[in-house]
This record gives structure tokens, C-alpha cells and sequence, in this order.
């Protein structure tokens, strides 16, 4: 579903951020992306959701080169991922309703059937009640909930979210991580960078380590890390 | 088809309800489009009825022709027979001294002054005249008659009623190509207006259109709402517009046909200038839209550099 090959990004006048990165990601994978601190994890996730475009090498998404795309194309390739950024990156001039509606707006879905979906996204986040709430009086863990509420409400293949937990103390943490198991559980493959070995959970998740830009698929890391943090609420989608 | 649809229905839910929630500066730019569109359009109607009016004189146009004071009843018939022959003349009649003469006592009867005036000439002075309508009211054909008319024997002077009007025509013309120059100065002040505006606009929703591309909007996402303000803007200006020219005609109206009366024609303004409004409002819907375009490919290119 996702493949790289001998992807390397630099931007002009910084070092390397990726040297010759090759991996493939399939269907249903839930993949942490974990790495120091400037190892180049948003860089890879920014690649893969094409709002950066690679230096050298190919980033394949659905078999399509991102490259070679025209840029008209590429909000279209976008829209099969739902994004989640470290710093949330909600509207703060209108209420929740309103900002998990964006998506839907972007997609041409008709304002009835919006409302629907909103309203099921906002339930999975545990956020129903929350709905004419003005997102700036949300504690940090509910706004990166609404976040996730605003990336799956169009029902995306692939999530990227990006250091989700990075803000977060660890009983909000652990909440967030319990909805990223439900959506992988229901099919979506998730894709997540941490630089936090503590946000990650259950055994059987991949993980791509990043060391200055290089790739080690970390089977040590994958081993050790058995940090059982199981969420305290269930959801299910 | 529907995911287009549902696109601009949500823009133009957008927009009127930012419109909504800034009424007082939405007003404010519909009433400079209102006024910038107002001026031209005043001056236009002043030029257009006055060309009109000249028109209307046109048709009227006569040759007036003065025959020497000597001349005998044999002379007249002479010359009678010419103008018969004449194919450029429609119609004409003769005004002999005599009844000349009597037209002019009986009109000075009210008054006093021009009477005794008249009285103390003891003589007819007037000559026998011949008044002339051409065929044609083209001011060359005219002339060549006039000149044709003025070689005849016996003639003393062939007068064209026409030069007054031949001069205010040219000044008009001059009016209406000032007019295109007004209109074409004011659209650009307007395109520039519309366009800081919009770009205002924009620039209040960045985060908004910074976190849609994000998400996989597409250009033409972004710019809907904005294009659909500056045609809305361009719209409300234009009839806003076509409100106030009415007002002001209507109050002009009460003068000019004053002044009507007095000259015993029945000329006013005309109100209802359908064409004229159409292209008032459709050129402030084309500025709006051109100026909103120009702003917003401007303002999102440089939203997605940073």
C-alpha cells in the first residue's frame, strides 16, 4: 500500500533529513515511526501524505508515484489519509461540531449526512456531549481527541498521526493510544511517530526506527518494549 | 455532480453567513461599488438623453430661404419651379412679405413695446421666403443642398437651421468617449478595492485554508467562497447602485419636465433603462469576480510557500 525506496529528503541550506530510506508498509499494519528527536520522523509522514515531496527515490502510495503526480491530483491522494499533527492544528474560531465537519465539507458530502458522521465520530472520541463546545476550552487530551475525531470522520484507509501522545501526561495517553487500536482493529492502518517509548503498547505492532535519518527496522526494540500500557476504557467502533 | 453542488451550496452558506456577521463592512464596500458605478452611469444618462433631444431636433431641420427684397411675382415663380423640380426637397412653402408681415403684427399684438415698435417701421421690411424640408437630415447632404439653393438667381441667403445642433452632436460625442474613459478608471479603482478586501478576508482564514489543504482541498475549494463574495459584493453594489441612479433621476425628472413645459414638449428623463441597469450590475458582478480572482490566486500561493 505504501512503499518506499531509496528515499532520501533534504531540504536546501539543512543536513539530510532521510538517507536512502526503503520500506513498505501493507493494508491493516499498525506502524510506529520512532527515532530521537530530529531523526526525521514528520519528514517521513509528511512524505507519505505528499505535503512534502522526496529529494531522490520513489514514495509509492496505492501503486501511484507521488512525484509524478499533478499537483491537482495530490488533494485527492490526500484525502486517503486522515492527518493528526502533534499540535493539533484545530480551528479555534468555531466549535467542535464544526471543525470535525471540515473534511466532510472539503469531500462535497451533503450537510444531513455530515451531521450523521460528525456526530459518529465524535461519539468513538467520546465527545458527543462536546459538540457546541469552542475547542479552546478543551483539556489537551480532548483536543487531540477531536483531532482524531476530525481525521477519521472521512472514513480514511491510512492514519498518520504525528507524536499524538507527544503533549500528553500518561493516563491521556493511554486514552488515545486504546482509539488507535479500535480504528486498526476495524482495518485502518495506522501510522505513528513517537519519540516515546512509553506510547507504545501492544507487541505486535511494527516499528520503523529512525537513527539520523537512517532506517533500522528495530527487532531488538520491538522485543524489549513490551510495556503493557492497556487503555482503560474500551472503544469499539 | 452532487459533490459540486453540495460545494457551492456550502460557499455560498459561507459567505453569507461571514456577510451576516459583518454587516456594517459588507455595506460599506457595496456602497463605494454603488457610488463608483453611480457616476459614470449619471454622466451617460445626462449625454444620452441630451443626443436624444438633438436628434429629435434633427428631424426638424429645415432650409430657410430669404429672396432679394426686389425680386417680382415672375422671379418667385421661377424659383418656385426649381424647388419643384428639386428631388432633394420633400415639401416646401411660401411666405410671401405680406403675409410675413401680418404674422409678425398679429403675434406682437400682446406685446406693447415690440407694437409700437413695429408701427414706428411704417414699411414692410421682410422678403418673400421659401421654407424648405429636405428628404435627408445627413448634415453633408444638407449642406450640399444649401449651397445648391444658395446659387439660384434671386436668392439672398439659404440658411441651415442645423449648425447649433452639428456642434452640440460633436460635443456629445466627445461626452460619451469621456464616459469610457471615467467607467475604465473607475473599474480598476473597484478591482483594486474588491481585491484588498477579499485579501483581507483571506488573510483572517488563514489557519482555515492552511489546515483544509492540509486535509486534501482542492484550489478551486479554496477559492469558492471568496469568488462567490466578490460576485456577491459586485451585486449588491450594482443594485444598490441602480437604486440610487433611480432616486436621483426621479429628482431631476420634476425639473427637467419643468423646463419641458416651458419649451411645450412633453421630454423627461427615462426611469426604467433596463439595458442600462443590466450592464451596471452585470459590470459589477464581472469586477467583483475578476477582482475577488486576481486576490485570492495571489493570497493562496502564498499561503502554501509558507
Amino acid at each position: 500500500m505504501i512503499q518506499f525506496d531509496q528515499v532520501s529528503k533534504r531540504y536546501p541550506s539543512s543536513d539530510q533529513i532521510l538517507k536512502n530510506v526503503s520500506f513498505s508498509i501493507n493494508a491493516g499494519e499498525f506502524v510506529y515511526v520512532t527515532g530521537h528527536s530530529g531523526a526525521g520522523k514528520s519528514t517521513l509522514l509528511k512524505l507519505i501524505a505528499a505535503t512534502e515531496l522526496p529529494t531522490s527515490g520513489t514514495v509509492l502510495i496505492a501503486n501511484q508515484n507521488v512525484s509524478k503526480l499533478k499537483p491537482s491530483a495530490i488533494p485527492f491522494l490526500r484525502r486517503r489519509f486522515g492527518l493528526i499533527f502533534q499540535d493539533h492544528k484545530l480551528l479555534y474560531d468555531r466549535n467542535c461540531f464544526e471543525n470535525v465537519i471540515l473534511p466532510l465539507r472539503i469531500n462535497g458530502v451533503s450537510e444531513q449526512e455530515a451531521a450523521k458522521r460528525v456526530r459518529a465520530a465524535l461519539d468513538k472520541v467520546g465527545l458527543l456531549n462536546k459538540e457546541k463546545v469552542m475547542p479552546i476550552t478543551l483539556s489537551g487530551g480532548e483536543q487531540q481527541r477531536l483531532a482524531i475525531a476530525r481525521a477519521v470522520v472521512s472514513r480514511p484507509s491510512i492514519l498518520l498521526a504525528d507524536e499524538p501522545t507527544g503533549n500528553l501526561d500518561a493516563s491521556y495517553a493511554a486514552d488515545i493510544m486504546a482509539i488507535f487500536q479500535a480504528f486498526n482493529q476495524v482495518g485502518v492502518t495506522v501510522i505513528m511517530s513517537t519519540h516515546d517509548a512509553l506510547g507504545m503498547s501492544a507487541d505486535q505492532n511494527r516499528v520503523l526506527h529512525l537513527d539520523h535519518g537512517q532506517l533500522t527496522e528495530n527487532p531488538f526494540m520491538q522485543k524489549t518494549l513490551n510495556l503493557n500500557t492497556t487503555p482503560a476504557g474500551s472503544f469499539s467502533s | 455532480m452532487s459533490t459540486w453542488l453540495n460545494h457551492h451550496l456550502q460557499a455560498i452558506r459561507l459567505v453569507l453567513s461571514r456577510m451576516r456577521a459583518n454587516l456594517l463592512s459588507t455595506f460599506m464596500i457595496c456602497l463605494v461599488i454603488a457610488v463608483a458605478m453611480c457616476l459614470p452611469s449619471l454622466f451617460y444618462i445626462g449625454v444620452d438623453n441630451l443626443s436624444k433631444l438633438t436628434n429629435h431636433m434633427k428631424s426638424e431641420t429645415e432650409i430657410s430661404l430669404f429672396l432679394k427684397l426686389d425680386v417680382t411675382s415672375d422671379n418667385i415663380a421661377e424659383i418656385d419651379a426649381v424647388l419643384a423640380k428639386n428631388i432633394a426637397i420633400s415639401q416646401y412653402h411660401l411666405v410671401t412679405k405680406d403675409d410675413a408681415w401680418q404674422q409678425l403684427q398679429a403675434k406682437s399684438k400682446d406685446n406693447q413695446n415690440i407694437s409700437s415698435a413695429i408701427e414706428q417701421l411704417g414699411k414692410n421690411p421682410l422678403p418673400d421666403a421659401f421654407f424648405i424640408q429636405a428628404k435627408s437630415t445627413d448634415p453633408e447632404t444638407l449642406e450640399t443642398l444649401r449651397n445648391t439653393l444658395q446659387s439660384i438667381p434671386g436668392v439672398e441667403q439659404a440658411i441651415l437651421n442645423a449648425d447649433w445642433a452639428k456642434r452640440l452632436a460633436t460635443l456629445l460625442s466627445i461626452g460619451k468617449k469621456l464616459i469610457f474613459f471615467i467607467t475604465a478608471l473607475l473599474a480598476v479603482v473597484l478591482l483594486v478595492i474588491i481585491g484588498n478586501t477579499v485579501r483581507m478576508q483571506i488573510l483572517s482564514q488563514k489557519d482555515e485554508i492552511q489546515v483544509s489543504y492540509l486535509i486534501g482541498a482542492t484550489n478551486s475549494f479554496i477559492r469558492m467562497p471568496f469568488l462567490y463574495a466578490g460576485v456577491l459584493y459586485g451585486l449588491l453594489g450594482g443594485l444598490l447602485s441602480v437604486l440610487m441612479i433611480t432616486g436621483i433621476i426621479q429628482t431631476f425628472n420634476y425639473s427637467v419636465m419643468e423646463i419641458s413645459k416651458l419649451y411645450s414638449s412633453d421630454f423627461s428623463l427615462n426611469l426604467l433603462n433596463i439595458n442600462l441597469y443590466l450592464t451596471i450590475i452585470g459590470l459589477a458582478v464581472t469586477i467583483g469576480w475578476v477582482g475577488s480572482y486576481l486576490a485570492v490566486t495571489r493570497a493562496i500561493s502564498a499561503i502554501k510557500i509558507s
